[in-house]
Formats: structure tokens, C-alpha cells, sequence
């Protein structure tokens, strides 16, 4: 299982988020720029349709393959009163072929994105990660080199820790109470639910800048 | 990692695999004082399609398996020996697949026996037994040389050491023998330096080998 949350940003307040959470978090940065494979199930196969997403991590001088499924996200009154979404999530390491077998099994491209950016993990509570990326498309099958972002000047950041049934709830408590750090930079919420930019990004990126993130909290 | 050759006992036509020479061949091994180490086993599952329209079966593949090895625990093994492919994931990719609901379990067949040491060698004599009975379907030896990774650096030993071997072996009068039958592994994609991923080839290889032996033998009886 993961917890996540999503939100946006304008791209000219990035470096100020940066800033921001290289102070809150202690770690360096890490860049990241991942070819992302949405995958579904031909017509025929499978007692329902499903879906499965390859990541390609090109960050590094040899590509790595990690196969990710998504399940269905945490239901009832419990799952909607808290602000983050709990789902299930499995991912697999694979080697570089995972495509070809893929496809061999009967599964269509459905689409494909390029994500980059750059994330940081660090332990606050929960192992958490966040991704700060633009997410781009691209204009021929696999032309990671010729991609086009698909929400210009909006850059995509999404907060994820790993989480089981017995320790959730501390998961979420722990993710919720670090992303009001984050809140007078953008509004961060269940995937699916789009809140926008934040009113006071600009004033709260400006004072982040000429304080150089020094403030620790 | 260390090279091996995996092989399977070909019974003589009309005979069929019996405990008893399970037994006879692990005789041999400890004759020529390999040291008994422990228990080892794989896991090999054949998959099949779950289809809305059985009569499309055709479009997807018929031979796709999956392996789990005792040399790595953590990882898991997919071959379509159709199309020459093997993909190497962590163990958690099955799990992926029971999520996916588009492929399931049709048989999985356990390979487990003793390990035994033996100078530079390590052998393997296991059993292939379905996972859900006890009936013995086949006979497998894994031979390891421990100091060369090289498949064509080791020919030459591992030739001279399956002579001997198969001499050790003829001296039981046991009705068939072992066969090694290398897999292309260029044709998967495989180099010259052994990995895992070789070891995957050999057993789907294997594997098939003991399917045409089963349907052979049935052929005579009807």
C-alpha cells in the first residue's frame, strides 16, 4: 500500500519549493527523469481490464525497468474523512525486455509520459518521497528526446510513503502534517481532486528566495 | 556467477522415471564422494490466458512460464520459449500478476532434491514433482562449476566432467541417461558470461524436453 497526495505549481516557484524542502527535509536533491508506460489489457484478455505502467528510469548511464500496479484506492467513511489517498500499489524491478514480454502477453500501449524533475526522500514520520516534475508527451512512439510538456509552465508535485493496513493512519498523520509546511506553496489532495495553484505562492516563493530556505523549522 | 549446465534423464523408449533411480543416481554421487550440503528447490508454473473468448486462445501465447530459483530467492524468472524471451523481476512481480487478473496458475511442477559438493563442482539431483501430488514426472541434475562464468571457457571441463559422469552412471545398467541440451542463449539475448537468466532458459528448456518425452510414451501406449 502507499499514501499520496498530488498537487501543482507554477514552474516559476519551483526553485523557491526547492528551497523549501531542502530546508524541511536535510537531503540533497535527486534528479529525475522517468519514461512512464501506461500499459491495459487487450479486448479479449483478462477476467476485467486491467492496467499496468512501466517506469523507465533514465537518470542513470543504464536505464532500469521497474513494472508499478496500482489497485483500487481505500473505500468508506474512514478512507473519506482523512486527506490523503490510501491505495494499494505493487512494484517490480524487471529487466530491460519487460516491454517486449509485455506485449507479448497481449498488452497495448495506451500512452506514454516523460516525468522530469527532481524528488527527495527522507524519513519524517514515514519513508516519504516527493516528486516535483513537469510531465511531458511525446510526439513520436518512445521519442524521449522530442518531448513537449502537456501543461506548460505547471510543473506536477505529488508526496507518496509506503504504508501497510496496521500502520497507515501514523502514515497519514505524518504525511498530512508535513504537507501544511508545503501549504503556502500549493495545496496538495487526494489524486483526482484538482485544487489549483495557491493565491499565495508568489508572495511565499519571494520570501523563501530572499531568505535562501535558511529558516529551518 | 558460476556456470552450470542443467540436465534431464531421458529414459529408454518404453520406460518411464521411478524412484528407484533417483535413488540409484544419488548412489552415484556420493560414489564418486560428493558431499551431501542440503535440500534445494525451484518452482517452475506454467500460465495461461484468462480469455472472455476462448476461441482467440491462438493470439496469446502457449508456453509462457515463470521460475523461482533456489540461487535467488528474491527474484523471478518469465520465459515465452516461443519467442525467445526471459525477463528477470523481483519475486513481487508475481504479485503484480495475480492483480492483473489476465494470466493464472494452470500447473506448477516442483524440482527439489540434494545439494552435493564435489571438488570445484557443485550437483544438484532433483525430482520434478506437480506441486499438488507425488507423482515423479522427470529427472534433473544441475552440474555448477564454481571458478569459471564463462559458458565457452567451461566447455571444455564441463564436457569432460558429464563424460565421466555418464560413465560413472552406464555402469548401473539404469534404462536411459542424462542429456544436456544447451539452449541458444543468443537468441534470448544472453552473452557469454552466465547469470541467472541462463539457468531460466535451461530449465524452460528442460522442461519441454520432458513434456515431448511424456507425450511420446503416451503416443505408444495408444
Amino acid at each position: 500500500m502507499e499514501c499520496v497526495v498530488q498537487g501543482i505549481i507554477e514552474t516559476q516557484h519551483v526553485e523557491a519549493l526547492e528551497i523549501l524542502l531542502q530546508g524541511l527535509c536535510g537531503v540533497h536533491r535527486e534528479r529525475l527523469r522517468i519514461h512512464e508506460i501506461c500499459l491495459k489489457s487487450g479486448p479479449n484478455l483478462g477476467v476485467v481490464a486491467s492496467e499496468v505502467r512501466l517506469l523507465c528510469d533514465l537518470e542513470h548511464p543504464e536505464p532500469s525497468w521497474t513494472v508499478r500496479h496500482i489497485g483500487g484506492a481505500m473505500r468508506g467513511a474512514g478512507a473519506e474523512q482523512i486527506s490523503v489517498l490510501v491505495r494499494t500499489m505493487v512494484e517490480s524491478k524487471a529487466s530491460k525486455n519487460v516491454l517486449r514480454l509485455f506485449y507479448a502477453l497481449g498488452y497495448k500501449l495506451d500512452h506514454e509520459l516523460l516525468r522530469v524533475g527532481f524528488a527527495f526522500h527522507f524519513q519524517r514520520g514515514a519513508q516519504i518521497t516527493v516528486t516535483v516534475s513537469s510531465v511531458n508527451k511525446m510526439l513520436k512512439l518512445h521519442a524521449t528526446d522530442e518531448a513537449v510538456p502537456v501543461t506548460p509552465g505547471i510543473q506536477l508535485v505529488e508526496v507518496t510513503a509506503p504504508a501497510s493496513s496496521e500502520n497507515y493512519t501514523e502514515v497519514v498523520a505524518a504525511m498530512t502534517s508535513f504537507c501544511e509546511y508545503l501549504a503556502p506553496l500549493l495545496h496538495l489532495s487526494k489524486p483526482g481532486i484538482s485544487t489549483g495553484v495557491v493565491p499565495s505562492a508568489a508572495a511565499a516563493a519571494a520570501s523563501l528566495m530572499s531568505d535562501g530556505g535558511g529558516t529551518t523549522l | 556467477m558460476p556456470l552450470k549446465w542443467v540436465m534431464h534423464w531421458q529414459p529408454n523408449a518404453g520406460t518411464t522415471v521411478s524412484g528407484q533411480i533417483v535413488t540409484e543416481i544419488t548412489q552415484c554421487v556420493e560414489s564418486i564422494n560428493g558431499v551431501k550440503e542440503g535440500r534445494w528447490k525451484a518452482t517452475l508454473t506454467y500460465y495461461k490466458p484468462m480469455l472472455r473468448e476462448q476461441a482467440l486462445a491462438a493470439e496469446f501465447p502457449r508456453d509462457f512460464l515463470g521460475i523461482s530459483l533456489p540461487e535467488q530467492p528474491n527474484k523471478y524468472y518469465f520465459i515465452i520459449r516461443g519467442q525467445r524471451l526471459v525477463l528477470e523481476a523481483d519475486s513481487s512481480i508475481q504479485t503484480i500478476m495475480e492483480k492483473l487478473q489476465s494470466y493464472k496458475s494452470k500447473v506448477s511442477l516442483n524440482f527439489e532434491g540434494f545439494q552435493y559438493q564435489l571438488g570445484d563442482f557443485q550437483l544438484r539431483v532433483g525430482k520434478v514433482v506437480p506441486s499438488h501430488s507425488e507423482n515423479l514426472r522427470g529427472i534433473v541434475m544441475e552440474v555448477e562449476y564454481l571458478p569459471i562464468s564463462s559458458i565457452e571457457k567451461s566447455r571444455q571441463i564441463m564436457g569432460e566432467f558429464f563424460e565421466l559422469w555418464q560413465e560413472v552412471v552406464s555402469k548401473r545398467s539404469l534404462p536411459g541417461q542424462f542429456m544436456h541440451m544447451e539452449p541458444n542463449f543468443a537468441e534470448y539475448g544472453l552473452g557469454d558470461l552466465y547469470t541467472s537468466q541462463h539457468t531460466a532458459v535451461q530449465y524452460a528448456t528442460v522442461m519441454a524436453q520432458l513434456i515431448a518425452t511424456v507425450q511420446a510414451v503416451q503416443a505408444v501406449r495408444n
